[in-house]
């Protein structure tokens, strides 16, 4: 039971027992995030309420579950304990499995981020001459670098010479390879 | 008359107290103007002798000049060359690999991240306004990828 949720106390999907025909309705409405409660109570013949209770209900399960990314298997369990019927059982299976991935990706965007890479772009200068020093052959490697950050992107420009860009290229590639040594791929097989 | 101009200090030097200090600063004015000038157009020792010659130094204090001068040559040279805006200078980077394994709304993440600082020098003010980003493995693929790009278009620039 590990991997079950613990639904007690939460639920009052029970008046979706009540009217099987209205539950796509229901469903309807959370997926697309409306929440016209009045005119769904009305066709559904149910209180607000219920209607309220029953999109809240929902919502706490498919997102609990696609948290945890839980199995079919552990899911079916959850919900069974509610007591529903078995058609209603896999019509909620059918949504968690129809709605996880995308529910997943919504979570995702919800952690705490850095600002984030988005771009890069260089240019390749050579200083020629400046107001205090003539005759100069001054390499250098512009840098616009692009990143998201609170949804927005900022650019910022840098700039560095030969022998720095090079070591930044040997750093992050000894960065990238960090990941196929032995003691992370452990940890990534491991952690599954 | 001393050709060295590294600080203002020189005025308050005892050998020089007979001197009068307004004397004392145009000297130290015109060195200082000769020397800059000099640095800036990399003028060769012929070009500063002909000039000093025109401004009736003997042969002796010409000589002196320029060998203090030359000693010091490759430090003026890279002391003018920083003088002037730029946009901030990478100066190294650090990184570090992390395993991203759950958050408070998403279990089960798994997915390696990285994340970077570039450490960052302002020639002007001297301060160091870092910059910081995550990216995934991809993004750091792309990353290096396009840094790399500048790398061997800066080699075949060189081989001109």
């Amino acid at each position: 039971q590990a991997g079950c949720l613990d639904l007690a106390g939460h639920f009052h999907l029970q008046f979706l027992e009540v009217s099987d025909s209205g539950v796509y309705h229901v469903q309807f409405e959370i997926i697309e995030i409306r929440s016209d409660k009045i005119a769904s109570a009305r066709k559904l013949g149910v209180g607000v309420d219920a209607v309220q209770h029953g999109v809240e209900a929902l919502t706490y399960l498919l997102t609990e579950s696609s948290k945890l990314a839980i199995s079919e298997i552990d899911f079916q369990d959850s919900v069974h304990v509610l007591g529903f019927s078995d058609e209603l059982n896999k019509l909620l299976l059918q949504l968690y499995l129809d709605n996880r991935k995308e529910i997943r990706s919504i979570l995702s965007e919800l952690a705490p981020k850095l600002p984030s890479y988005h771009n890069l772009e260089w240019r390749l200068d050579v200083q020629l001459a400046s107001r205090s020093l003539r005759q100069q052959i001054k390499p250098a490697m512009t840098i616009k670098l692009h990143l998201n950050q609170n949804g927005d992107q900022t650019a910022q420009v840098l700039q560095t010479d030969p022998s720095t860009l090079l070591h930044l290229i040997q750093q992050l590639e000894q960065a990238l390879g960090e990941m196929k040594t032995n003691h992370c791929r452990r940890i990534v097989r491991n952690m599954k | 008359k001393k050709c060295v101009i590294s600080n203002l200090s020189i005025l308050d030097d005892p050998d020089l107290k007979d001197i009068d200090p307004a004397v004392l600063k145009h000297c130290h004015a015109a060195a200082a103007t000769c020397i800059l000038e000099a640095g800036k157009h990399k003028a060769d020792k012929s070009a500063i002798s002909t000039c000093l010659e025109d401004c009736k130094l003997d042969r002796e204090r010409i000589e002196e000049f320029c060998t203090e001068y030359q000693k010091n040559e490759d430090a003026l040279e890279i002391i003018l060359g920083s003088i002037g805006r730029s946009p901030l200078h990478i100066t190294d980077v650090s990184w570090r690999l992390e395993y991203q394994i759950k958050t408070n709304q998403l279990h089960k993440t798994y997915q390696p991240s990285y994340l970077v600082t570039l450490n960052v020098e302002n020639s002007d003010s001297g301060s160091h306004p870092d910059v910081s980003f995550s990216c995934t493995m991809e993004q750091l693929q792309d990353l290096v990828g396009k840094l790399k790009d500048a790398a061997k278009s800066l080699e075949r620039a060189t081989q001109m």
